[in-house]
């Protein structure tokens, strides 16, 4: 089946260039969105697979349109396709439900086999994305005490995504810790999730907190 | 229309810190003018020469009147340094004319000699002009000029003496406070306009140079050949452009601290891969700077050993006690004993100059290599818990 894709990004030239790249490697660009507002409008209209975003949306932001995708189309995953750079970013999109990040640098056949994988619901991690989130992990882990539960690693899931930080393939992993590769990716899977649940535990709590939950 | 008019006064005016303590200065000059005419006016019949009096308190008044126009407004802002002195000289001066005008008799029942407390502003203003030296200098002058001008040293003149002092340290510190603190507003104000202006470039960049660049250097790779190459040089100026553009992160704060995660990422590239915390990685800025060095050595050495292509990962991690950085590469592998040997034949190799590097800096540095395992270099620093700040 072919994969469905929606790009969103605020630049014509590169917009059109890679919904152009995809098309002609069979993949099908059902939409595209040059804003938040728009990707959010026309999403579930078309209810693509995939989502390819631009963080850097002009006036507006790209985390807030995974958020709103992410919260009305829960089967439809975002690929967050952004400059290096915009690492605080990366990492709020991530927490909002993205299940990946490539750079723009990456060549048409990365991004295509990334499309590919994202829409099969494998992650899609680069070095420098497994390097955020193990960052932000032990950021969660030095809040003082008295905090509601945060999320933690398994010592295996901190080795899994330090190695991937360090530039290491799956399979590369797999054969260092004699693990499967599919093991190697259910585990930085893990480590995406749990992050997600807390933001959205957060988000939950904040809106019961400010009394936006009552009604 | 009611309208919020904009609010331009802070704390302290940048430009002109001292404004406030010059407008002390008259504002004291004045009213002590008025107490000196009046306790003058009190002793006048009984002064050896009312004329003489008369003619000092009009000088007093005549100069209170230059001293105004030179320490306010902007007119003669430059010149308050020399004022100050010549106020110093015009005091003690007045203060002189003592034993011309007041007589014996009037000093022993306590009476004021010419000028008083009048003349402690130009203490006041040489404090506030050259801060506690000038404040204490001017003090030590007037203190003088008092014991010379009455004759005497009793306790009143030495109460006198004490107070003047005080008030030259007192002010002279509020001067250096004062301009310190302007200094520091200044070059904060300075910091964010250069942040924001580094924004609306970076804005303005990435709408147009950077999506540009970024879908040259794709299409080239894929039209291959020449156009390859062209398109490589293009995704190389894009990151460059881009590091360039958020690197105003990785400037030394007030504090002398850097962010290690920012000063790392500028040496990401097409073969270099950066991976670091969202938040900053703060430490000593000569600690940054140190272990900068020691990752290029060790990226130096990917690229002569391995290839000039050969991609490499540097990874920044912040433990609980330390932070850990490490470079590898997928090459070859050292082979065992090479480093040693080449340190044996004097060659200061890579190893002996990092090693040293990070020993400086009470750290440690280990070697994983082998066939079929690239190299990895793991700089581990212990930072203790006054070191780090946390970050919020």
């Amino acid at each position: 089946m072919t994969v469905t894709v929606m790009v969103v990004d605020d630049h014509p030239i590169w917009r059109e260039g890679v919904a152009r790249d995809l098309g002609e490697r069979g993949l099908e660009v059902v939409a595209t969105a040059p804003d938040a507002g728009a990707a959010v409008r026309i999403a579930p209209a078309v209810r693509p697979q995939v989502v390819l975003m631009d963080l850097n949306l002009g006036e507006t932001s790209g985390v807030d349109a995974i958020a709103g995708i992410v919260e009305k189309l829960p089967d439809t995953r975002v690929l967050v396709l952004s400059a290096s750079g915009e690492h605080a970013d990366v990492l709020e999109a991530l927490k909002a439900g993205a299940t990946g990040y490539l750079v723009k640098s990456a060549s048409a056949e990365e991004l295509v086999d990334a499309v590919r994988r994202t829409a099969a619901g494998v992650p899609v991690f680069t070095p420098g994305l497994a390097g955020l989130v193990l960052g932000e992990y032990r950021r969660l882990a030095q809040r003082p005490a008295g905090e509601p539960a945060v999320p933690a690693l398994t010592e295996r899931e901190t080795e899994v995504l330090r190695l991937v930080a360090k530039g290491l393939t799956a399979k590369q992993i797999g054969e260092r810790l004699v693990l499967s590769h599919r093991t190697v990716e259910s585990h930085v899977q893990n480590t995406l999730r749990k992050l997600q649940l807390h933001n959205r535990s957060q988000l939950v709590r904040y809106a019961i907190e400010q009394g936006l939950a009552n009604d | 229309m009611f309208r919020r008019a904009p609010v331009h006064a802070t704390l302290i005016d940048v430009e002109r810190p001292l404004e406030p303590l010059w407008r002390g200065v008259v504002v004291y000059r004045v009213l002590t003018l008025v107490t000196v005419i009046g306790v003058s006016a009190f002793h006048m019949t009984d002064y050896a020469s009312p004329a003489g009096a008369g003619l000092v308190l009009a000088g007093m008044t005549a100069w209170t009147a230059v001293l105004a126009r030179g320490y306010l407004g902007e007119a003669f802002e430059a010149r308050r340094g020399p004022l100050a002195l010549a106020d110093l000289v015009v005091s003690a001066g007045i203060m002189l004319t003592t034993p011309l005008i007041v007589t014996d008799a009037q000093l022993d029942a306590s009476a004021p000699g010419m000028g008083s407390i009048w003349t402690s502003g130009a203490v006041l203003a040489c404090a506030v002009a050259y801060r506690i030296p000038g404040g204490v200098a001017a003090a030590a002058v007037i203190s003088a000029a008092l014991v010379v001008a009455k004759a005497r040293a009793t306790l009143t003149e030495l109460n006198d003496i004490q107070i003047l002092m005080l008030a030259g340290l007192t002010v002279g510190f509020a001067s250096l406070v004062l301009r310190r603190a302007a200094e520091r507003v200044r070059r904060a104000v300075a910091e964010e306009a250069a942040a924001a202006e580094r924004e609306r470039l970076a804005r303005a960049v990435h709408d147009g140079v950077l999506q540009v660049l970024a879908h040259v250097g794709r299409r080239g790779a894929e039209l291959g050949g020449a156009a390859a190459k062209l398109g490589a040089l293009a995704g190389e100026q894009e990151v460059a452009l881009r590091t360039l553009l958020t690197s105003g992160n990785a400037q030394v704060d007030a504090e002398g601290r850097r962010d290690l995660a920012a000063t790392l990422r500028a040496l990401a590239s097409g073969r270099v891969s950066v991976s670091a915390p969202a938040h900053p990685v703060e430490l000593p800025a000569a600690t940054v700077a140190e272990l900068d060095a020691v990752v290029r050595a060790a990226l130096a050495n990917v690229e002569r050993h391995v290839g000039a292509d050969a991609p490499a990962w540097v990874l920044v991690e912040e433990l609980d006690d330390a932070v850990e950085i490490s470079v590898r590469d997928d090459g070859p592998g050292i082979p065992a004993g090479r480093l040693a040997e080449a340190e044996e034949q004097g060659r200061l190799g890579v190893s002996r100059s990092m090693r040293g590097r990070v020993g400086d800096l009470g750290g440690t540095l280990d070697l994983d290599t082998g066939p079929g395992r690239g190299t990895e270099w793991t700089i581990r620093i212990p930072v203790g818990s006054g070191q780090r700040r946390e970050s919020v």
